[in-house]
C-alpha cells in the first residue's frame, strides 16, 4: 500500500492517471446532468416553474448566448419539474418526421405506466369500463369503437377519419382485446410495422406516417394526468433550417429550378416546421419552451406569427434572459464540479482537506478565467478542461501550470 | 381489503330493511334450494309491496330431465312480494367496486378461458353432484361465481391449482361475520382449499361470456 505524503499529491496523482473532473463543455438531451443551476440563477427558474404552473398553453422564449447553458437548463428544468412530463427536442435534428420525432420522444419520458394509465383512461372515456347488471364488463369492443368515433370526430373535426380510426382502433385493441394486446403495443410505442401485422390491428398504417403521431400525441398529451412541457432548443431554425450557404460558392443546380424563384427549399421546409408547430400549439396543456440565441430572432419569429394569425402572437410570453455566469458562479461551479468528482471517485474527504478551497486551482485563476471569458458558462468550462488536461498529460509542476493561466489574453475564446 | 360503506338494504337477521329505491352494484342472495343469486345494478324496496329488480341477473341450478345444470338468466322486471325467498340484498361501495375493475382489467393473465355459456365447475350435492375440476387442472377461467360456506365470491378468474383446489384472484367476497353481520371484502388472491380441510365449497359457476351480453 502507497502512503501518500499529503491529500493534495494524492489528488494530484489521482488527476494525473486521467481523471479529468471536467469533462465535457457542451451539454445533450441524452446524457443527463446531475449538477444542479448555480444559486445566481435560482430566480430564473423560479419564474420559468411559476409560469408553467400557472398556465396550461403558451411559448416561453428563453434567450441566451451561445453557450450560456440553454441546454443544462432542460436537465435543471427536468430535475425540478418532476412532476411533469419535460421532454427534449432540437429542431436542428427533428425538422423531417416531425410529429413522429416528437412523439418517439414523448413516449420515451412518457414511460410505459402512465401511458398504459392514460390509455386505460382513454377507454374509460369511451365507455369500456361499463359494468353489465352492476358487475361485469362485457367489452363489445364495436360499441366502444363507435362512441369513441363519435367523440373524436366532433372534438377533432380537422383530423381526416381514417387517421381517428386508426388512433381509435390501435387504443382499443391495446385494451380490450387480450389476444393482439402485444402487437397493438408495438404500435402504441410507434414501430415500424409491415402490412400483415397492420392489418391484423385492422389499421392502415403505422405512426411513421401521415398524422397518426400527430393524433396520438394529442390524445396522450390531452388525457395525460401530468403536464406536458416541450422543450424546442435551436428554435431560430423555424426562420431557417440549413445554415446559409457560402454565396461564393459555384451553384450547380439551382433550386428554383425546382420551387420557383420566391421561396427556397429552406424556406419551404421551415414553413412546413412552422405550420407543424401551430398545430402543435393547438394540443391542450402542452407547454412548450423555447430558446433562442438573439432577441432579433423571437422579433423575426413574432413577426411570422402575426403575418399567419395575429391572434397568436398572444400565446408568446415575455421572454426570459439566460446571463452568463456572475464571479460568484464561478466559484460555486467549480466548488460543486469538484465535490461531484470527490463522489465519484469515493473520495469526500477532500473537500474539507485544502486549505485553499479551490486547490488544485487557486481563487487567481479562477477569477483570471472569469475576466477572459466575460461569464461565459461554455467558454468557463472549456478553459478549465485544458488546465486539467495540461495536469494530466504535462510532467510540469502545478504552479508552472497555473502560471501559465495568469494571463489569458492570447487565450481564444 | 374490507369497505365499511357498503350498504346492507335487506337483512332479516338484524332486521334491516331499507325502503326506496337504489343503483349501484348490489348482490341479492335468494333463499330457495339452489342458493341462486341476483347481480343488479338497481333494486327497490317496498314495505307494502316486497323487493323489485328490473334488468337483473340470476345465476344458480335448475333441475332439468333428473339432472342439475348450471344456469344465468336475464330478469327483465320481477317483484320479488314475498321478503322470505329473499336472504339478503347488499349495494357494495363504489370505491370497493373500483379496485375490483382494476382487477378485471389487468393484463398479467391475458390468456384466460372465456366460456361461452354458463356451466357449472363444481356442485357439491349428494344426488346430483358435479365435479370438473380435475379437468380444468391448472387452467385459468374467467366469471366465477362460487358459494362458499355462508359467503358469495364473485371472482375476475379463477385457477384450479394441482391440488385440484379453486384459487379465486380478484374476488368480491359477501359473507356473515361471526356476529351474523353481513359484510363485504375484496382479496386479490383467496384459495380455497378443498383438498386439506373441510371447507363448505357448496358451488363454483363459469358465467358465460355470451350470455353476459344478452
Amino acid at each position: 500500500m502507497i502512503l501518500y505524503e499529503s491529500s493534495k499529491a494524492r489528488l494530484l496523482n489521482i488527476i494525473r492517471w486521467g481523471n479529468n473532473p471536467f469533462k465535457k463543455f457542451v451539454c445533450t438531451s441524452e446524457i443527463k446532468e446531475e449538477l444542479d443551476l448555480v444559486k445566481s440563477r435560482d430566480d430564473f427558474i423560479k419564474n420559468i416553474i411559476s409560469i408553467v404552473e400557472q398556465n396550461n398553453n403558451f411559448i416561453l422564449p428563453i434567450i441566451g448566448d451561445v453557450g450560456s447553458g440553454k441546454t443544462h437548463l432542460f436537465w435543471a428544468l427536468k430535475n425540478n419539474l418532476y412532476y411533469y412530463n419535460t421532454f427534449y427536442i432540437s429542431l436542428e435534428s427533428v425538422y423531417k418526421k416531425f410529429f413522429y420525432n416528437i412523439y418517439s420522444e414523448f413516449i420515451e419520458n412518457l414511460e410505459t405506466g402512465p401511458l398504459k394509465f392514460v390509455v386505460n383512461q382513454l377507454c374509460e372515456n369511451w365507455g369500456a369500463l361499463e359494468r353489465k347488471y352492476g358487475f361485469f364488463h362485457v367489452v363489445d369492443i364495436e360499441k366502444v369503437k363507435h362512441a369513441a368515433f363519435k367523440q373524436l370526430s366532433t372534438k377533432y373535426h380537422e383530423i381526416e377519419p381514417e387517421t381517428l380510426i386508426d388512433a381509435i382502433n390501435g387504443i382499443t385493441t391495446h385494451q380490450l382485446d387480450p389476444y393482439k394486446k402485444i402487437e397493438a403495443e408495438r404500435w402504441i410505442l410507434g414501430k415500424l410495422m409491415d402490412a400483415k401485422e397492420l392489418s391484423t390491428l385492422n389499421l392502415s398504417h403505422d405512426l411513421h406516417k401521415g398524422k397518426n403521431a400527430y393524433i396520438m400525441l394529442r390524445l396522450l398529451i390531452e388525457n395525460s394526468k401530468l403536464g406536458t412541457i416541450l422543450f424546442i432548443d435551436d428554435f431560430e431554425k423555424i426562420i431557417s433550417i440549413v445554415k446559409p450557404q457560402d454565396e461564393t460558392l459555384e451553384e450547380v443546380f439551382d433550386p428554383s429550378w425546382l420551387y420557383g424563384s420566391k421561396m427556397s427549399p429552406n424556406d419551404i421546409a421551415s414553413e412546413k416546421i412552422f405550420t407543424k408547430i401551430l398545430q402543435l400549439q393547438q394540443i391542450e396543456g402542452l407547454r412548450i419552451i423555447i430558446t433562442l440565441k438573439s432577441i432579433e430572432s423571437l422579433e423575426q419569429i413574432k413577426k411570422k406569427y402575426h403575418d399567419f394569425d395575429s391572434e397568436l402572437v398572444s400565446l408568446i410570453k415575455k421572454p426570459l434572459y439566460l446571463k452568463n455566469f456572475s464571479e460568484d458562479d464561478i466559484f460555486e461551479f467549480y466548488r460543486n464540479t469538484m465535490s461531484t468528482f470527490y463522489d465519484s471517485i469515493e473520495c469526500n474527504e477532500f473537500s474539507q482537506a485544502f486549505e485553499d478551497t479551490y486547490f488544485p486551482l487557486n481563487e487567481l485563476t479562477l477569477k483570471n478565467i472569469f475576466e477572459h471569458t466575460q461569464g461565459n458558462p461554455r467558454a468557463i468550462i472549456k478553459i478549465l478542461i485544458k488546465i486539467f488536461n495540461e495536469l494530466i498529460d504535462d510532467e510540469e509542476s502545478i504552479d508552472l501550470i497555473l502560471k501559465k493561466y495568469e494571463n489569458l489574453d492570447n487565450y481564444p475564446n | 381489503m374490507s369497505n365499511t360503506d357498503n350498504s346492507i338494504l335487506y337483512d332479516p337477521v338484524k332486521g334491516i330493511q331499507l325502503e326506496g329505491e337504489f343503483e349501484g352494484s348490489i348482490i341479492t342472495r335468494c333463499k330457495d334450494d339452489n342458493d341462486s343469486v341476483i347481480f343488479s345494478d338497481n333494486l327497490k324496496i317496498s314495505n307494502s309491496e316486497g323487493i323489485f329488480i328490473t334488468d337483473g341477473f340470476r345465476v344458480g341450478f335448475e333441475l332439468n330431465y333428473n339432472k342439475k345444470v348450471a344456469f344465468s338468466r336475464r330478469i327483465e322486471a320481477q317483484w320479488y312480494e314475498d321478503f322470505e325467498s329473499i336472504e339478503y340484498s347488499i349495494l357494495i361501495s363504489e370505491d370497493l367496486m373500483q379496485i375490483y375493475d382494476e382487477g378485471q382489467f389487468s393484463d398479467a393473465f391475458p390468456y384466460t378461458l372465456n366460456k361461452l355459456t354458463t356451466a357449472a365447475l363444481y356442485l357439491d350435492d349428494n344426488q346430483y353432484r358435479i365435479n370438473h375440476l380435475e379437468f380444468f387442472k391448472e387452467e385459468m377461467l374467467r366469471n366465477p361465481v362460487a358459494l362458499v360456506g355462508n359467503g358469495v365470491i364473485v371472482a375476475d378468474r379463477v385457477v384450479i391449482d394441482e391440488r385440484i383446489d379453486p384459487v379465486f384472484y380478484d374476488c368480491l367476497i359477501v359473507g356473515r361475520d361471526e356476529n351474523d353481520d353481513l359484510s363485504v371484502s375484496f382479496e386479490p388472491y383467496m384459495n380455497v382449499k378443498k383438498s386439506l380441510t373441510d371447507v363448505n365449497l357448496k358451488y363454483i359457476i363459469i358465467l358465460g361470456i355470451e350470455e353476459l351480453k344478452l
